[in-house]
């Protein structure tokens, strides 16, 4: 099997001391993020990448992935222990697991997460060594229209499927669209929305706008207002993390029908694993209802595994879906895309033949990653809860801190300093106005692959607009994404209907 | 920097210094305000894009999805979801419904952190290449901490000199990227 030996070499490739290191690392910091109450693994990811660029490319990816996979470990444990999930992604497994903490079952609990993260991770990693190669080979055939479609229904889907408010998802995305338009066309060479400032001629950068929106936004949302907010005590968990073996029973096949509910969410751009996390929850709590003895309320086991899982596996294809397609499904995956650029590398088909090396060592190190988290997770959660010491003013104060350092060492300028300033300053109010953020960073990311496939297409066919919905493949991206409308839709009336009687 | 003589004022609790956030009933016009901010931000963002295309110099001979083509779809389509949201926004004002929406006015909202916070970073942007990295960032450390409602000054100060030191450590000397050293450094 050739992709074997090429797993092989990348294996060989990751296990130098030095990678080890960095992922080992990625691992920690992502995990330490993740555990403090408020903060998601997209904060950990935004924070680190100016920081990374100090870094050897391979070296960066390895130690990311580590803060992404590690930052999703991290949410769970606080959402089990404290009842404050991370980030949305956490928020289905926070329902049983917090009631099984509750229950006097918390390490039971936290191993349960861990291992449902690691399952979920593993199998995704594994289907994606196997698959990544294939989707990247279809995606030759991609032309202008393709990517055009691919690009449409990455903004429709994550602007409208996961956020309660159509209209607020759209605006978001608009934004991040127009941030992305300014600085000099790449087609004409003209600039545009530069007010003739040499600082915008390359355009507002992606990095700045990332931290400035997850991270600076955050700090202020959280001094202001979500200090102030009441929150849960913390449970202690006492006794080893390890599940009986009727536990394991009960909780193996949760952990691998989330799995196989999160798999096909990581090629498909709507907004991450928190739905799939989500129809995970829910598809257990159905079967649940048909046992004799219910366990759904009271802290099922099966209710966390499930979930866990479902994430896991999502976070691990949709790793896949990027470097094969160069395609973002959330806010995570988008800020790496940023990255891989920064370091003038562009995901999907090309990669694989430009930098295999680094394709495959980042590949191995998702299977390091979720052996060395599994590690420092399921013996040490209370290790990492002890973190929550830290007063919460120095904490931001440190992340506050931690902003400046990276664009300023990014851009070297003071006004990029000023811009994540008024950025964050736009994302706090869109915080507190409950405006969803990741599709501002997806529209910011995918906006200029949109605008040059769509002028591409419409140049080479001298205007004529029917080339978009010509040729198979685009036509199906645009039936998916009418099923996938229609599908929100009716879900969306039935809940309401539901809500009002 | 004034620190020493705030360092024995009495700081506000965090809980006092935050007022809860007048117009909390859902028929107020400050509510309405506060449900009209994102709105009128995102119309200002669009007027922007469409002043910038108004004065964007286009050859003839580029070609017809010229530079412009993009923005004014996307300028386009921020007006119509602007008006789209006020309406939605006056409608549910006008029924008394705002507060059940996501827009509802948050229990506590302190202006106090949000100056500290924004003035702090405000100050480090502008004061960083003179004060270098080390005194500009202990700053910014000391006026988020104190956003927090962190109540010991002096504390804050020693503890934001620590970080910011360690950062330039580790991330100038060791990793190599580049801050200023500005008057610490001796480039005077």
């Amino acid at each position: 099997m050739e992709t074997l030996s090429l797993l092989m070499e990348g294996f060989a490739g990751a296990l130098t001391w030095q990678n080890l290191f960095w992922v080992v690392l990625g691992c920690f910091l992502g995990t330490a993020v993740g555990v403090m109450p408020g903060l998601g693994s997209s904060m950990a990811v935004a924070l680190l990448l100016p920081v990374t660029f100090a870094l050897e490319p391979t070296a960066a990816f390895i130690m990311f992935s580590g803060v992404y996979f590690g930052g999703l470990f991290g949410d769970s444990t606080m959402g089990i222990l404290m009842n404050t999930p991370g980030q949305a992604s956490a928020i289905a497994s926070t329902f049983e697991g917090h009631k099984m903490a509750l229950d006097g079952r918390a390490p039971q609990a936290l191993a349960t997460a861990a291992i449902g993260a690691f399952v979920g991770g593993f199998i995704a990693s594994g289907v994606v060594v196997f698959l990544a190669p294939f989707l990247a080979e279809f995606s030759t055939q991609f032309g202008p229209a393709e990517f055009f479609a691919l690009a449409l229904f990455a903004f429709m889907a994550t602007s409208s499927v996961v956020t309660d408010s159509a209209v607020k998802g759209l605006l978001s995305l608009a934004f991040g669209l127009g941030i992305a338009v300014v600085g000099i066309d790449g087609v004409t060479g003209i600039p545009r929305f530069t007010m003739d400032s040499p600082f915008l001629f390359d355009g507002i950068s992606l990095v700045t706008v990332t931290v400035a929106v997850l991270a600076l936004g955050e700090v202020i949302y959280f001094a202001t207002i979500a200090r102030f907010q009441r929150e849960g005590q913390m449970i202690r968990s006492k006794g080893r993390p390890w599940l009986s073996k009727k536990e394991l029973r009960e909780a193996a096949p949760a952990w691998a029908r989330g799995t196989a509910i999160g798999l096909p969410f990581g090629v498909v751009p709507a907004g991450g694993s928190e739905i799939p996390t989500f129809l995970a929850y829910g598809a257990e709590r159905k079967l649940d209802r048909r046992r004799h003895d219910p366990q759904f309320g009271k802290g099922a086991i099966r209710g966390l595994a499930a979930p866990e899982a479902a994430g896991n596996s999502t976070t691990g294809m949709a790793m896949g879906a990027l470097l094969a397609l160069g395609l973002p499904i959330s806010a995570t995956a988008a800020i790496m895309l940023a990255a891989f650029r920064q370091y003038g590398l562009q995901p999907g088909p090309l990669l694989f033949e430009r930098a295999p090396d680094l394709v495959w060592a980042l590949l191995a190190s998702f299977f390091i990653a979720m052996v060395v988290l599994l590690i420092i997770n399921l013996p040490f959660a209370m290790v990492w809860a002890k973190l929550l010491l830290i007063p919460r003013h120095y904490l931001y104060a440190g992340i506050t801190v931690f902003c400046g350092l990276g664009i300023y060492a990014t851009s070297g300028s003071s006004f990029d300093l000023l811009l994540l300033l008024g950025v964050g300053i736009v994302g706090f109010l869109m915080r507190m106005h409950d405006y969803p953020l990741a599709p501002l960073i997806i529209g910011m990311v995918l906006g200029p692959l949109a605008e040059t496939s769509l002028r591409d297409a419409l140049i080479s066919a001298d205007g004529d607009a029917s080339v978009l919905v010509q040729g198979p493949i685009a036509l199906t991206l645009y039936g998916l994404l009418a099923i996938v409308l229609l599908v929100t839709l009716r879900s969306k009336i039935t809940s309401r209907t539901k809500r009002d009687t | 920097m004034s620190h020493a003589s705030v360092s024995d004022s009495s700081a506000p609790a965090p809980w006092t210094d935050a007022a809860p956030s007048s117009g909390g009933s859902p028929r107020s016009a400050g509510a309405l305000l506060r449900a009209l901010v994102m709105p009128v931000v995102f119309a200002a963002f669009a007027t922007y894009l469409l002043v910038g295309m108004l004065v964007m110099d286009v050859p003839d001979s580029v070609d017809f999805p010229g530079p412009r083509f993009f923005p004014a779809i996307i300028t386009g389509v921020i007006y119509v979801l602007v008006v789209v949201q006020i309406i939605t926004v006056v409608r549910h004002w006008s029924s008394g419904t705002l507060g059940d929406t996501d827009d509802a006015a948050p229990a506590i909202f302190s202006w106090r952190s949000l100056i500290w916070v924004i003035g702090g970073f405000l100050a480090f942007s502008l004061l960083l290449e003179f004060l270098g990295w080390i005194l500009g960032a202990a700053l910014l450390f000391w006026c988020v901490a104190r956003g927090f409602g962190s109540k010991r000054p002096l504390v804050s100060l020693i503890i934001g000199l620590t970080v910011s030191s360690v950062a330039y450590i580790a991330f100038d000397m060791a990793l190599g990227l580049s801050l200023p050293s500005g008057i610490l450094g001796g480039g005077f």
